[in-house]
């Protein structure tokens, strides 16, 4: 093989390696396509039901509610790999700035962009599509955006964790994972859709919970007790767990050297 | 109160089966430049990391101003900056927007008098509203120590700050670091592979090699312990004479080539020898003394000799 032929075939033994060790390459040509399918699956198959008449209400509530998680997460952890692709981690962690600091300034911007964007959104939604977010009421609006930025926040806690210990090798993941939970927490459709070993698996998640309660609440906006506490209960006891993968992950990327390494 | 800024005792990394810092120990004094020098992989970096806080040691202990840095990080981060060639600001906001952040950061009184003050210290005024990415490399090394001067440090670690400059720009970087030493009475750990720019700058050199210390004195007791300099005498005329006369003074020599002879010598022994080959009649056309550098040191514990 010799000229043009060898010379794509060069590129082609490289896109053959990175396609093999790049993290970035799973999560866009396998991962998301694969999290699309079973998501819009289950969607189809919610819709081909015809049990609700408000069917796109159903969607929209859960599409607007879902960035609430969605921002919090990538806030959490994308906002740390800016600093890092800046090669600027460094500069801020040899500040004296402990990482409660780092961690409380990012939760709350975190919140900021998060009550922004759903603002924007929800305006968009009422001009366009006629529909108003606040229908499921105010009291239930709160408790909801609550629990899923408590939910966003220890996801994105821990992604940030693994970022830290493993390096950018793994930063697909502080965008990609949060996908698996689409499907999972039954975010665009009732729970009942997911098969059963999945609805067990989607009840311990916490904003399962809010979107169940959230889709009831389109037709009866009665604060769902039950379910807001259940959703609080867990996303306290996930928080701490969080809290604690989180130190012992960012604790052993300093005993590594990983933590310093992140930067360069 | 101490007047050791840094002192650093016993630090030892482990990573697994490998030492990459064993046992280091030295300390800085106020006003005081303490290079830190060594072949890569030698340590330094990993040293850095953890006089930084970015790396946890294994052992031993890191005291800024007397204070113990494991206890009381903030407190001793608060008094120290960093600054190096491999670290950046974030690319995407302006050089006054960066300084606007770590001066946040570090609690700065009254930030826009003091950011005022270090870009026209530096002579960056002009690129306060620029966006960091767009800067030439000699420009962000100003931005960069003008962020490591924002909290007034008594101590600035610096990381290899002229990497990648030219010639040029990392003269006048160093005459700003000459400058602030001098102005501001800072004590700085250097490190960098330009010898040069060590001897220059550095009143003590610790050299590292696999993680230890192998030799810490100044740049001066350093090259004189390498030893002898060479003498190299162009001359015209018979090779026989001048092989002679350096036989009977009982040098070192070769004549690698006509009308050049190559000695090696104590650096207070070459005029008399000069001299003697120029009694004995020799024509010397050109003499050249190199005397032992930094350079060669480091190339001596580089190539494991010593």
């Amino acid at each position: 093989m010799t000229g043009s032929m060898a010379r794509v075939w060069g590129l082609l033994v490289q896109e053959a390696y990175l396609t093999r060790r790049s993290l970035e390459i799973f999560f866009d040509i396998i991962f998301f396509p694969l999290m699309n399918v079973i998501l819009f699956g289950f969607i189809s198959e919610f819709l081909g039901r015809g049990s609700v008449t408000n069917n796109s209400e159903f969607l929209l509530v859960g599409i607007l509610l879902w960035e609430v998680v969605s921002i919090n997460q990538y806030n959490v952890s994308v906002s740390t790999l800016w600093s890092v692709w800046s090669h600027n981690l460094t500069n801020i962690f040899i500040a004296p700035v402990s990482i409660v600091e780092y961690m409380t300034a990012h939760l709350v911007a975190a919140v900021a962009r998060t009550l922004i964007v759903l603002v924007v959104l929800a305006a968009g939604a009422q001009v366009v599509f006629h529909f108003n977010l606040a229908s499921v009421g105010w009291l239930n609006l709160v408790l909801f955006v609550v629990n899923l930025t408590v939910f966003g926040w220890w996801i994105g806690i821990v992604l940030l964790g693994l970022i830290f210990r493993f390096g950018t090798r793994v930063q697909a993941i502080s965008w990609g994972v949060i996908f698996l939970f689409q499907p999972l927490t039954a975010s665009f459709f009732p729970v009942g859709v997911l098969p059963e070993v999945l609805q067990k698996l989607a009840w311990a998640l916490p904003a399962t919970y809010v979107f169940e309660a959230a889709r009831a609440a389109l037709t009866d906006p009665a604060v769902n007790w039950h379910a807001a506490g259940m959703a609080a209960a867990l996303n306290l006891g996930y928080f701490v767990v969080a809290g604690v993968v989180f130190r012992r992950l960012f604790r052993r990327s300093r005993e590594t050297g990983q933590f310093a390494r992140n930067d360069l | 109160m101490t007047d050791k800024v840094l002192e650093v005792k016993k630090l030892t990394k482990q990573y697994g089966a490998y030492r990459a810092v064993d046992n280091v120990t030295f300390a800085i004094r106020r006003g005081q430049v303490l290079g830190l020098l060594g072949p890569n992989g030698a340590g330094k970096s990993t040293t850095i990391q953890m006089l930084c806080g970015l790396t946890l040691p294994s052992s031993g202990s890191v005291k800024y101003f007397g204070q113990d840095f494991a206890r009381v990080p903030q407190a001793c981060l608060q008094r120290i900056n960093f600054a190096s060639a491999y670290n950046a600001l974030q690319g995407r906001i302006t050089v006054r927007e960066n300084l606007i952040i770590f001066a946040g950061l570090y609690g700065v009184r009254k930030p826009r008098a003091k950011i005022d003050e270090l870009l026209e210290y530096f002579e960056i005024a002009r690129l306060a509203k620029s966006k960091y990415w767009d800067l030439s490399a000699g420009e962000r090394t100003r931005v960069n120590l003008a962020k490591a001067l924002i909290n007034d440090p008594e101590l600035i670690l610096m990381d290899e700050p002229t990497a990648s400059l030219d010639p040029d720009i990392a003269d006048k970087v160093l005459a700003l670091v000459e400058e602030l030493r001098v102005s501001r009475q800072l004590s700085i750990l250097f490190t960098s592979h330009n010898m040069v720019e060590v001897e220059r700058i550095c009143d003590e050199v610790v050299f590292l090699d696999h993680g230890r210390i192998v030799s810490q004195d100044t740049p001066a007791n350093h090259t004189k312990r390498l030893g002898d300099a060479t003498l190299i005498l162009h001359f015209r005329g018979e090779r026989a004479l001048v092989e002679r006369v350096l036989v009977s003074m009982g040098a070192q020599f070769v004549l690698p080539a006509v009308g050049v002879a190559t000695i090696k010598a104590k650096s207070e022994a070459v005029a008399g020898m000069v001299a003697a080959v120029a009694d004995a009649g020799v024509n010397i056309r050109e003499v050249e003394v190199n005397k032992p550098t930094l350079e060669d040191v480091f190339l001596d514990i580089a190539r494991g000799q010593r």
